[in-house]
């Protein structure tokens, strides 16, 4: 990946910034009560923050604060210490990344138009803009040949959805608002979208503030997730082992449902466990030392024996059993998600 | 510039109200015949068309040139054929008519979604049922938004035809040009003028009612 | 006349699209149809003219001088009422759907409505009466009866631009304006060029009616021909109008299609 180029106004050594919210509210004139309620809230540099709560909780309009396409109605919002507030909103704006569910792509512009909406806005070289557009249409894998040139039109939705994420990507800010980005796919389409995402965010590790009603896809994707009631509440915000381990109150327990534990242990990797030496005799299953333990639980419960065996790179190395799965679940708890 | 006399129209008015009324009459029946007419035709056309590619696109090209040909220019060609007067003003208005019509029937009938033809068809009703029990009604919507479109045309239309001795309110617009100069010009030509508008808006007004009460509550 | 709704002239833009019989000549000769009837229709009065024996009244009108001078000044009225309706009415639809004014905009609305139900020949006769003859007062009657369908059309086209493209934009760091004119403008280039058609038409045909207060033009033919029963007269001029109107109605069909951004 190419190195960050763009300060704007946000300057920092390695990319990433972090975001404050302090008392941010929002009372729109004529409703009684506020749309969003002194909202507090501390973001680190290179961290996907998940907001999840049901329609009309306000998460939306949170986010949309942050960029001011909103405006707060009180309150502070800082990024990397810069008082949102008093900038340009136009120039803020060319330095945070903004993907909205319905994608808003220009259906009169090519996709490469499209994508270097920014970088132009940004006063970037031709050169400098006609490559980003390629290294981004290869990152989120879209041949840059034979999709450059087309239409938003001939594009299906997942295809339309990566543009999307591309086009906010374009410029490199070191912020990016996403607000229900996959929300417009089915569900097949949206794994691989997550999963491709995932990676991406791996490798750049932007300070993301990712709004979704979908609790599965805020344990899949978060480092933390905000789990929101009316008004933009924060009834807890946390990793996502901690909240399925310890959800602090019956509303957050109703977001996760039956099988907390089951969910958790799919956020642990085998390698986490303990293993036993290698059973005398090979198992009818074997599990990848990089799966995770949900995987492990399955292909147990699947064979009905009292262990199967682990591998790495395709050589047995352990074996895992029922006792060691609960006990690497009892030893994550409260230490944060792992790998 | 004539200075504008407002006793002088009142009196005016005041002692040419049935005239008016008469020409009022005259210009509203003018239109309503015409639009009648072309909304039998245009719609018989728009049911022939609606579903052939090439007969529809024909069918309405057709209609939106002729909508092109300037008015004066029809009502005096069809003058030495039909004389003046009644005849070519309603020929000319038809003519006007249907494009709206036309259109507006083959847009309103594919209008109706694929889906709900397939139903009514799988529940064993014939193509004449599902016209007349599913599409039309889908698509009187819309083709009452086309007759409403040609009303408003024929009514401005029909003010020119006064030119070929046309009934109605042009009479007394061109009344007033052909005084210029004497002081009831601007009385003639404003109250032709202004009744025309005035027509024209109740006749809108008049759309708006029908729409809202034939129109089925589903669709709206 | 009056103004045709905006909507059907959005649906104008609509229905003039995608369906192409199948084959590959049709297309292009059904594209060049109007030109060809156009053609046709003015061969057949040529030689029909040609071939009569014409009176000394309608050998005046009927030489080449007379009516490429009607056709001229015709045209003139045509083309300067329309640049002037364009640079007019489209700056102040902007301004208009841009109004935060609630007041403004309908009053605006409710004027456009009465001026639809206006009769163009009233517009014109009340002009001439009130002001005076000739070609300044047809000129400023066209505008005037002209201004409203590209008015309508502008707001219409503004307000049918998808607002989650418009909020994108936004989002992305554009200016109002730049968002105006990269995206809103190409957007609703389709339904206000399909008003300005509409509004090139509309020019041609009180263009004709102008003649009734000496500002020239091709119906000055059709009034003689009708008023002195020459037939020959009134053909000539009546379909050479009609002739313009459907050419010059073909040519901004051309360059509608031209100017529409590629990608809708």
């Amino acid at each position: 990946m190419t190195a960050p180029t763009n300060t704007g106004p946000f300057s920092t050594a390695n990319g990433a910034v972090g975001i404050e919210l302090e008392h941010v509210s929002k009372v729109y004139p004529g409703q009684a009560q506020p749309a969003v309620d002194s909202f507090s809230m501390t973001i680190e540099p290179g961290e996907l923050v998940m907001l999840v709560g049901p329609s009309g909780c306000g998460k939306t309009t949170t986010m949309k604060m942050i960029n001011r396409i909103i405006e707060p109605s009180s309150g502070s919002i800082r990024i990397d210490g810069n008082d949102v507030l008093s900038l340009d909103p136009n120039q803020l704006r060319r330095h945070i990344g903004y993907v909205i569910q319905q994608i808003g792509l220009f259906p009169h512009l090519t996709i490469e138009d499209n994508i270097a909406t920014v970088p132009r806005l940004l006063g970037w070289s031709k050169k400098k803009t006609a490559d980003r557009v390629e290294e981004l249409l290869t990152t989120v894998q879209l041949d840059p040949g034979t999709f450059a040139r087309r239409y938003p039109r001939q594009l299906s939705g997942g295809q339309q959805q990566r543009v999307g994420v591309a086009r906010a990507l374009a410029a490199d800010p070191p912020v990016m608002l996403m607000d229900e980005p996959f929300g417009a796919t089915d569900p097949i389409t949206r794994e691989k979208l997550q999963a491709e995402f995932l990676r991406l965010q791996a490798d750049i590790g932007k300070t993301i503030i990712f709004v979704t009603h979908d609790f599965e896809e805020a344990i899949k994707l978060g480092d933390r997730i905000a789990v929101l009631g009316e008004r933009s509440r924060i009834e807890q915000f946390d990793t996502p082992a901690n909240i399925l381990s310890a959800p602090a109150n019956d509303y957050v327990a109703s977001f996760i449902g039956q099988g907390a534990s089951l969910k958790r242990l799919a956020l642990i990797p085998v390698s986490e466990a303990r293993l036993a030496p290698v059973a005398t005799q090979p198992s009818a299953a074997q599990v990848d030392i990089e799966d995770n333990l949900r995987d492990a639980l399955d292909l147990l419960v699947l064979t009905g024996g009292p262990s199967i065996d682990v591998s790495e790179g395709g050589r047995v190395v352990g074996s895992i059993d029922h006792a060691a799965i609960s006990a690497a679940l009892r030893a994550t708890s409260g230490a944060g998600r792992v790998g | 510039m004539t200075g504008f006399d407002w006793h002088n129209l009142i009196v005016f008015l005041g002692r040419r109200y049935d005239d008016i009324f008469e020409l009022v009459g005259e210009h509203l029946l003018v239109v309503l015949m015409s639009v009648g007419i072309a909304l039998v035709l245009g719609t018989g056309i728009g049911l022939l068309v609606w579903n052939k590619p090439i007969t529809r696109s024909v069918a309405i090209s057709t209609a939106a040139v002729m909508l092109t040909i300037p008015s004066l220019a029809l009502l005096a060609l069809l003058s030495p054929v039909l004389g003046l007067g009644w005849g070519p003003t309603i020929v000319a208005l038809v003519f006007y008519s249907l494009l709206p019509i036309i259109r507006n029937t083959v847009v309103g009938l594919r209008e109706v979604p694929l889906p709900i033809l397939e139903s009514a068809r799988g529940v064993g009703m014939g193509p004449i049922r599902v016209l007349f029990t599913m599409q039309l009604p889908i698509a009187w919507p819309i083709i009452l938004a086309g007759v409403r479109i040609a009303v408003q045309l024929t009514v401005g239309i029909a003010a020119i035809a006064a030119y070929v001795a046309g009934p109605g309110l042009g009479q007394y617009i061109f009344k007033g040009l052909s005084s210029l100069g004497s002081k009831n010009a601007l009385n003639y030509a404003l109250t032709g003028t202004v009744s025309v508008i005035i027509l024209a808006l109740l006749l809108d007004a008049v759309f708006l009612l029908i729409a809202r009460y034939t129109i089925s509550r589903g669709l709206k | 006349m009056s103004v045709v709704e905006s909507e059907t002239v959005a649906l104008q833009t609509v229905g003039r699209g995608p369906e192409k019989p199948t084959g590959r000549a049709w297309p292009r000769i059904r594209r060049f149809m109007p030109v060809i009837v156009v053609a046709a229709v003015l061969l057949a009065t040529w030689l029909w003219v040609s071939s009569l024996q014409l009176d000394s009244i309608e050998q005046r009108t009927l030489n080449a001088d007379y009516i490429v001078a009607r056709i001229r000044e015709h045209l003139v009225l045509t083309v300067v009422a329309s640049v002037l309706v364009a640079v007019l009415a489209i700056p102040f639809g902007i301004a208009v759907s841009r109004s935060r004014s609630r007041m403004f905009t309908a009053t605006v609305v409710g004027i456009a409505n009465i001026g639809q139900a206006t009769p163009a020949i009233g517009v014109v006769i009340l002009l001439a009466i009130v002001w005076q003859t000739g070609f300044t007062t047809a000129l400023v009657s066209l505008v005037a009866y002209s201004f409203l369908p590209v008015l309508r059309n502008t707001m219409a086209g503004l307000e049918q631009v998808d607002p989650n493209i418009v909020e994108s934009a936004r989002g992305m760091g554009m200016t109002p304006w730049q968002v105006l004119r990269r995206v809103e403008l190409p957007l609703a280039s389709p339904v206000i060029l399909a008003g300005l058609r509409t509004a090139l038409v509309f020019a041609v045909g009180v263009a004709t009616v102008a003649t009734f207060i000496n500002a020239g033009g091709l119906g000055d033919m059709i009034i003689n021909g009708l008023k002195l029963q020459r037939f020959p007269v009134l053909l000539v001029g009546a379909v050479l109008v009609a002739a313009i109107a459907v050419l010059i109605d073909w040519l901004a069909g051309l360059v509608e299609e031209w100017v529409r951004p590629r990608g809708m």
